[in-house]
């Protein structure tokens, strides 16, 4: 019993307490200093109405299927390439798992120097003629959020890689050889055999990926802090400038409240398939 | 200065960042939020602590050295935790209002100051000011509450202006303007020779550009106005706020167009390099400047638009405030006054590199020809003016942030955007 009390109590104190105070707070108005003044559900009312919600609603969205799908594409892909052993083979795989281990600290400074005016992003267009479409890469709202979410795709397809990587090691080399021998070529090989084989390691990822979709913060506020503008906003931003800038801790915990619902609904809705197909 | 007071100190604040995000988003917000009844520095009436933000190296350097001299005088012990600015920023709330807070803050004067004393979280710091009789009146001012009381101790102030180097305008052949009309066509001049001629640092340092709002407003419509509208008394889309655009709009085409993608220490560099002509900015950008170049800048007041109004200038203060709940607020007076005094206010001015004035008048600046004339400039304004964040609250000062931002790129739309900020503004107000 023990194994299973402690673990629940400790918990209770550090996860599901504040938790629900969360949704305490939303419920609430609250500076951070005076009491807390019940308003109801007034603070999801405002937030129907809010510009700025809706406006990094639709990027963590954006996020969610560019990143998400992009990292999980790319980071199939390298697996795929770099999953035979060949000489070599280990050098291009550190390298692409190097970025998950830079701190995030350093990955924004090196992503700010690649993105400054004349610096080396711009350089590069200018050598290929590509001059005129030079822009100030974070301050333009056209292109920051699209700037951030590259150096954020760096960073995650070394980690997918290796997940994929794992699944693909676990595969039974005799389902291939098997499936060779009845005269399937590479692609249905990898339609037929590896995908479904997979199945385990997708579910890893996928919540991998929602889960960090939905918490991308630190690059976001790194480099451009959400802006110019909250054209580069996040619901993680947002919530996080509301509360700790703005002192509406009411508030932000609302856009919290948002921001569980949407990750616990992308996740369960995957689970709950998954166990069907295995029922 | 300003933002979360403010980019010098931003690197540091990145770090504590960096790990806050990789907390879960609904429990870590609560789990900050429900801390505020956590443990902090507790002492009984032995040392007095005091929390500095100071985090730069020659600040600390120059704030350890102070209180090692306090502590050999015998009126008591205290001891200085520094913490990054962001850091102290965002907790300063928490501190103020836990159950065993730290004595003393360094922190700014002005209304976010006032309003911790709104709040009854402050210290009734009156018997310092017992001392300080020959403080100028606009300090004193400064430095009281709605209650008539002093809450605040002042260790320092410094100016805005528009910085340039003497050997580049003397290189283009252009003086300082006096009127807007001569700013505008030192503007032109300099952009006929191919310079970009007002710089700006807006990538990652945003606030800068209330530097811009708070000037034209207070040279348009006063600073009594600036005041009541950064108190929520004014409205943002009142047609005076939109004068200010208009005026602004006039000297848009001439800012570097770069200025929106790199920080203020950037548009420093660019400055000094003769890249840009000129840059408003506090005197705290010099921390970014080498040595060597430091002799050869010179800075002119932000150009008179209407005669009419009563000169002001930007004059951000900083200093220290005490907790109401400190155990030993005999102490906390202590050190105060000893921090206040000739002696502890000329000792940091020595210290630190920063170009700044000590707040008692018998204290002496650096007698360097910038400080001096920065000096004879604060001197000569009718009203001191602190900084957007400072008179307003640095809850405000993003909703700003993101006006003036898009006024820059968008001209076109200040009408819209006057109406969001009101609006931003009114959510701020409301809480």
């Amino acid at each position: 019993m023990a194994f299973v009390l402690v673990p629940f109590a400790v918990e209770s104190v550090w996860v599901f307490w504040p938790a629900l105070q969360g949704f305490w707070f939303s419920l609430t108005r609250w500076d951070g200093m005076s009491p807390t003044t019940f308003v109801g559900v007034d603070n999801y009312v405002e937030m129907a109405g809010d510009a700025t919600f809706r406006g990094a609603l639709l990027n963590t969205v954006i996020w969610l299927v560019l990143f998400g799908g992009l990292s999980v594409l790319g980071g199939f892909g390298m697996a795929l390439v770099l999953q035979k052993e060949r000489r070599g083979v280990g050098f291009y795989r550190a390298a692409l798992f190097t970025p998950v281990v830079f701190s995030l600290v350093v990955t924004a400074l090196v992503w700010r120097v690649f993105y400054q005016p004349d610096g080396i992003a711009d350089t590069l267009l200018r050598a290929v003629g590509l001059e005129q479409l030079i822009r100030p890469w974070l301050a333009d709202p056209q292109t920051a959020l699209y700037a951030v979410i590259l150096p954020a795709l760096w960073r995650q397809i070394g980690y997918v890689m290796v997940l994929f990587l794992a699944g693909l090691k676990a595969i039974d080399p005799a389902l291939h050889e098997a499936a060779r021998m009845d005269g399937a070529n590479s692609w249905q090989r990898l339609r037929h055999v590896t995908i479904p084989q997979l199945k385990g390691v997708n579910a890893v990822v996928l919540s991998v990926i929602v889960i960090d979709s939905l918490r991308s913060f630190d690059i976001v506020w790194s480099l451009t802090k959400g802006g110019p503008y909250h054209s580069s906003e996040l619901l993680s931003t947002y919530m996080y400038s509301t509360a700790f800038q703005s002192l509406r801790l009411g508030y932000a915990s609302a856009i919290a409240v948002v921001i569980f619902v949407l990750a616990l609904a992308v996740i369960l809705g995957y689970l709950v398939r998954a166990f069907r197909e295995e029922a | 200065m300003s933002d979360f007071d403010p980019g010098r100190r931003r690197f540091l604040g990145h770090l504590g960042l960096a790990g806050l995000g990789a907390l879960g988003a609904s429990s870590f917000l609560s789990a900050c939020a429900s801390s505020a009844s956590g443990p902090t520095a507790s002492n009984s009436s032995g040392a007095v602590t005091i929390q500095s933000n100071l985090s730069s190296p020659q600040a600390k350097a120059a704030m350890e050295k102070l209180i090692a001299n306090f502590n050999t005088q015998g009126k008591g012990t205290a001891s200085l935790n520094t913490i990054a600015s962001e850091t102290f920023r965002t907790q300063l709330p928490t501190y103020l209002t836990s159950a065993n807070p730290p004595d003393l803050y360094t922190w700014y004067a002005g209304s976010v100051a006032n309003d911790y004393a709104s709040r009854d979280l402050l210290l009734d710091v009156s018997d310092v000011w017992k001392s300080l009789g020959d403080y100028p009146q606009s300090l004193r001012t400064l430095s009281t509450d709605a209650s008539g009381k002093q809450i605040f101790v002042p260790m320092n102030n410094y100016w805005w202006g528009f910085f340039y180097r003497k050997s580049n305008f003397a290189k283009w052949g252009v003086q300082e303007p006096k009127t807007w009309t001569d700013f505008l066509a030192l503007c032109e001049t300099l952009k006929s020779k191919g310079i970009p001629p007002i710089g700006i640092g807006l990538g990652d340092t945003p606030w800068v550009a209330s530097a811009w709002f708070d000037y034209l407003n207070i040279r348009i419509n006063g600073a009594p106005f600036h005041r009541e509208l950064l108190a929520g008394k004014q409205r943002f889309d009142d047609p005076k706020v939109k004068a200010v655009f208009t005026r602004w709009r006039e000297a848009l085409p001439y800012f570097d167009p770069k200025g929106k993608a790199y920080p203020f220490q950037e548009a420093t560099t660019a400055l000094l390099a003769g890249k840009t002509g000129m840059f408003l900015i506090g005197t705290f950008f010099a921390d970014a400047a080498p040595k060597d170049a430091l002799g050869d800048l010179d800075f002119f007041r932000f150009p008179i638009i209407d005669p009419a109004v009563p000169l002001a200038e930007e004059a951000p203060t900083d200093g220290f405030f005490a907790s109401a709940k400190t155990a030993n607020p005999t102490g906390a007076k202590a050190l105060l006054t000893y921090l206040s005094g000739v002696e502890a206010q000329e000792a940091y001015v020595k210290a630190s590199s920063g170009i700044v004035l000590p707040a008692n008048p018998k204290a002496k600046a650096s007698d360097s020809p910038l400080v001096v004339k920065g000096k004879a400039m604060l001197d000569e304004a009718k009203e001191l003016t602190q900084f957007f964040n400072r008179d307003s609250s640095d809850a405000l000062q993003p909703t700003a942030d993101t006006a003036l931002t898009k006024f820059i790129d968008k001209p076109d739309q200040i009408d819209a955007i006057l109406r969001e900020w009101q609006a931003g503004a009114e959510k701020v107000f409301k809480g």
